[in-house]
């Protein structure tokens, strides 16, 4: 009993039950996601999974379509949410932090009722699900998460560069394209990652606002995974899905953590 | 003191009257509130409204009145274009094709009477089925049809019922009323202004000019900000305002009640969500008492690390947030599958302490650094034990820190709804995102759930609201 407690005294190894944790819950899975993903029902060593996804139209096809979908969504919310956050950063706007509040706040609320909210809402106005509501829909859930760090970067930047920039004789368009949108770029890319990864792996959310006609990878992952039978190929998808993720985390790099981490 | 005076009465004659302002804006208000309040919205004799959607499903769009429960109606539905997906040609259906409900749930979106909505025979003899909302049709060997272009609003009167017809007239008459006042009034404030601008000076009507110029530059992006909002909340609140009817669709107004919220609170609600509530806040208290524990403990250790040992358990940390939920779900569910463990509430719990965890880590973290690192040592020195330096040393620098780590840990996984789905298995456990989802994916959405994210809702804005306020006081002191 003395030895334990010798041991704990030490306070480095207080999260030693922290790492032991983490690598059985999370270094463990992933590594299973890609044992599976090379090996058969039965446990054999193969290469099948892979030869299947390439040759599966389909799969490919869907992969293809969430990625463009994926595109897509970051775009609209960037052309939407740049202006926006720049709006309630200036200085001479009136009550900003209330304002950003309002924006921050559908954040906490569950997806998927504010998903269910929106299909309601179409149906209420008589207008059609489809590609259209997938669309709003995404965005709809999404923006915030564009608007937040973009917002948090142009407020913390220096007003005085854009002051310098003005007296040196840059007019309000130059200086916002050569001064303000260079300087809140690390919210930008935060922006992009928070939008782009959740919506490329989403799923759940465009069954419902699409009546199930339109697929994506995220959905078509958890149809393969949940049947006992193609469990490898989808930890096949899956691992195509962590590629992209992996990329997408690279580009973003440590941005978007240090934004995210502020939410609260 | 003669530039004061110029100042005092700019300032005066850019204030619009603020009684009429007042009075037009509790016009607008209350006129609001009639129209929404309105028999407009009620029902008032029986017609049907079907809505054939896009794979062939059959939405009602009003309740059934209870009276017609389990009566057969046929509702005949007018000529329709069927594009079949494949042949890529318009296929003429008959004029009518009969509907026949044998049983009327009263429930909008289940309408679950058959699975085909129907099937007919063509020319050459092929048989074409439609089918509700599903992905494949059982038997491969009936060609599916899945409509493309149909009507796709239909009304039926079906009966006359003693239903007393209310008059809808004169509401029309109360909201057009209002909004002429409303906007009477609004003139009146114009009005009233520019006789007051007229006894200013000409520089101090240039000033005024100036002034009005550069708040229409401020007007245009505040409109912005306002149209964006309004649409963003549009959905949520949708379901705000139809909390408070008992009306079990969505968008049919049957007049203000609080049954809802009653139903909730005594159980009266659908079984299903009243367990879905149970295990979600149960969850979410073990899952976040757990990660605040590991969380800090984990924390004290790292800040005390070696570099290079801290990079690693950093990175390691930050893997499960960089991970999208699906991933994590997956990769766990893989992990209890290989380890032949049976899903359940235990899993779930598991699995939200892995998420939850690095955020608690992340919160607890900058209270360290701002702590003076010797306290622990000079305890330990005095005589204290560990645990009680931890209590009596440590504890009292990071509350504050494990509690904003403990709060966020609860919404992550009240709100989490990935992770859930895959660890969950299949016992019947339910947490209120995956009930929602099963809930909605049936068709339309058990009324209760209404209220329920209505106060959550509140709740959020109040926490909001509070951090906001304590935020900007500490930034005063």
């Amino acid at each position: 009993m003395s030895k334990v407690l010798q041991i704990f005294s030490s306070r480095r190894t207080w999260a030693w039950p922290y790492v032991l944790f983490m690598a059985l819950f999370v270094v463990l899975p992933l590594i299973l996601v890609g044992v599976y993903a090379f090996t058969d029902i039965d446990g054999h060593f193969t290469i099948r999974n892979f030869t299947k996804f390439f040759t599966h139209s389909e799969a490919i096809q869907t992969f293809l379509y969430s990625v463009m979908i994926a595109v897509f969504n970051t775009a609209i919310c960037l052309l939407i949410g740049y202006p926006a956050a720049y709006i309630m950063a200036q200085e001479d706007f009136k009550t900003p932090k209330v304002m950003a509040m309002l924006f921050i706040l559908p954040m906490w609320i569950n997806f998927l009722l504010r998903t269910v909210a929106t299909v309601e809402l179409f149906n209420m106005l008589g207008l059609p699900l489809g590609e259209g509501a997938l669309l709003f829909g995404l965005c709809y859930d999404y923006l915030p998460f564009m608007i937040y760090p973009i917002y948090n970067t142009l407020q913390k930047m220096d007003n005085s560069l854009v002051e310098a920039a003005q007296d040196l004789g840059a007019n309000r368009w130059t200086c916002f394209w050569k001064v303000i949108v260079p300087l809140s770029m690390p919210g930008v890319y935060s922006g992009i990652v928070m939008v782009f990864m959740p919506t490329v792996s989403t799923f759940a959310i465009a069954e419902l606002l699409t009546h199930n006609n339109i697929k994506l990878f995220g959905s078509l992952i958890q149809d393969y995974i949940t049947t006992t039978d193609l469990l490898n190929y989808g930890a096949v998808l899956s691992l195509v899905l962590l590629i992209i993720i992996g990329l997408t985390s690279f580009f973003g790099d440590h941005d978007a953590k240090e934004e995210g981490g502020e939410l609260v | 003191m003669r530039r004061d005076r110029y100042a005092e009465r700019i300032k005066t004659a850019s204030l619009k009257d603020k009684r009429l302002v007042s009075i037009g804006r509790y016009l607008i208000v209350l006129c609001l509130l009639s129209f929404v309040h309105s028999p407009v919205w009620a029902q008032s004799n029986l017609t049907y409204e079907l809505r054939v959607g896009a794979t062939g499903e059959v939405r009602l769009l009003k309740e059934f009145p209870e009276s017609c429960e389990g009566e057969k109606v046929n509702i005949s539905i007018g000529p329709l274009t069927l594009l079949d997906r494949s042949a890529v040609r318009p296929l003429a259906l008959p004029d009518t094709l009969d509907f026949i409900f044998t049983s009327l749930e009263g429930r909008p979106g289940e309408v679950s009477v058959f699975d085909s909505i129907y099937s007919y025979v063509d020319e050459s003899g092929m048989q074409w089925t439609v089918w509700r909302n599903q992905k494949e049709p059982k038997n491969r060997s009936q060609r599916v049809l899945v409509a493309n272009a149909y009507k796709t609003f239909e009304q039926y009167v079906v009966t006359n019922t003693a239903a007393a017809k209310r008059s809808r007239g004169w509401i029309w008459f109360v909201f057009a009323g209002m909004l002429l006042a409303a906007g009477a009034t609004y003139a009146c404030t114009v009005i009233v202004q520019r006789r007051r601008e007229k006894k200013l000076s000409s520089v101090e009507q240039e000033t005024l000019r100036r002034k009005r110029m550069g708040l229409r530059r401020h007007y245009g992006s505040q409109l912005y900000l306002w149209v964006l909002l309004i649409v963003l909340y549009a959905p949520i609140a949708l379901i705000a305002v139809f909390s408070f009817t008992k009306s079990k669709i969505l968008g049919n107004w049957t007049g203000f009640s609080f049954e809802l919220y009653a139903n909730l609170f005594t159980g009266k609600a659908d079984a299903g969500l009243n367990s879905a509530i149970w295990y979600t806040v149960v969850i979410a208290l073990v899952a976040a008492v757990c990660s605040t524990i590991l969380g800090t403990l984990a924390a004290i250790g790292i800040y005390n690390m070696r570099a290079r040992q801290r990079k690693i358990v950093s990175f390691l940390n930050s893997v499960p947030m960089i991970n999208p939920d699906i991933i994590t779900g997956i990769s766990l569910f893989l992990l209890f599958v290989a380890l032949h463990f049976s899903q359940g509430l235990a899993t779930v719990c598991i699995a939200h302490v892995v998420f939850c965890t690095p955020y608690v880590v992340l919160s607890v973290l900058p209270r360290l650094s701002r702590m003076n690192p010797n306290t622990y040592e000079a305890a330990l020195d005095l005589g204290a034990t560990p645990a009680q330096a931890l209590r009596m040393v440590m504890l009292p620098e990071l509350w504050p820190g494990m509690l904003s780590g403990f709060v966020l840990a609860l919404t992550l996984s009240v709100d989490d709804f990935g992770v859930t789905f895959f660890t969950k298995g299949s016992g019947g456990l339910e947490t209120l995102s995956t009930f929602i989802y099963s809930d909605a994916r049936k068709g339309g959405l058990t009324p209760e759930l209404r209220p329920l994210f209505t106060i959550i809702l509140l709740v959020m804005l109040a926490v909001l609201i509070y951090i906001n306020i304590r935020n900007n006081k500490q930034k005063n002191e």
